[in-house]
């Protein structure tokens, strides 16, 4: 959870001694927090590509929408 | 582009399609991504007398389609009660990973070197198992990763969006990962 909350403050911040520690001795704890940082990068990255490159909306839908943005 | 020059009827065929992407990467399910945009539109509708021009058309209903996902989000999240005895029956916890008399990583869910990581993001299958990861993901997890790293809403943001105690936001967003770090190695990442 630390590591959490570290990712989440500005990166001006520097990271407190105690977890820099840990990271320093705890290998898996050190590829979990790489990992961890991949993971929201990668869900922004999927996020946008579907954007850009997911399905369009089909007529169906859009007529069922004209005629109740029509109907107001 | 004014009021005047609104013609919501036209709104569908000029950024249905857009909105639909958009509403569709964040909430993976093509009725409900319809749905938020339909529900978009309506909204637009109802406040076309303010919309004042300061900003396009099409970033205004974005805005709106963004605000409609933020409270779909809050629905499916608050679906599920959130006191930290429910944060526990949903899904795998902290036991599930780590030895709970020394809080070391247990030899099955001790993390893996993920080899292949840097090439993975261009491939398109990594996206597909990240977003069926994310949708295994309990309703409240799901809820907190997407806002906390699509939507990008700060940490005070959510908690407040979702009525959440500042400890439990961040219980729910080591768990959501360590879950979504296990189904993408389950799913083959890190393997040669």
């Amino acid at each position: 959870m630390l590591l959490e909350q570290q990712a989440d403050r500005p990166a001006s911040e520097s990271m407190p001694a105690s977890l820099w520690l840990h990271l320093r001795y705890c290998p898996y704890c050190s590829r979990y927090a790489k990992q961890t940082m991949l993971i929201a990068e990668w869900a922004r990255a999927s996020a946008a590509r579907q954007t850009s490159t997911g399905p369009a909306l089909s007529d169906a839908a859009k007529a069922r929408m004209r005629e109740r943005l029509a109907a107001g | 582009m004014t009021p005047s020059t609104s013609v919501p009827a036209q709104w569908p065929d000029r950024y249905g399609d857009e909105l639909y992407r958009f509403a569709l990467s964040r909430v993976s399910d093509s009725d409900v991504a319809e749905e938020l945009v339909q529900e978009a539109f309506l909204s637009a509708l109802d406040g076309l007398a303010t919309f004042r021009a300061e900003a396009s058309e099409r970033t205004w209903l974005f805005v709106i389609l963004r605000r409609k996902i933020i409270d779909y989000y809050r629905r499916q999240a608050r679906a599920t009660h959130v006191g930290l005895d429910e944060i526990s029956a949903e899904g795998p916890t902290e036991a599930d990973f780590f030895v709970p008399k020394n809080g070391h990583w247990t030899s099955q869910q001790a993390p893996t070197s993920w080899l292949n990581a840097d090439a993975a993001l261009e491939q398109q299958e990594l996206h597909d198992i990240l977003q069926r990861c994310q949708k295994r993901l309990p309703a409240q997890q799901g809820a907190v990763f997407a806002l906390r790293f699509i939507e990008e809403l700060s940490a005070e943001e959510i908690c407040q969006e979702l009525g959440l105690s500042s400890a439990n936001y961040w219980i729910i967003v080591h768990r959501a990962k360590l879950q979504l770090r296990r189904c993408l190695e389950k799913h083959g990442l890190g393997k040669d």
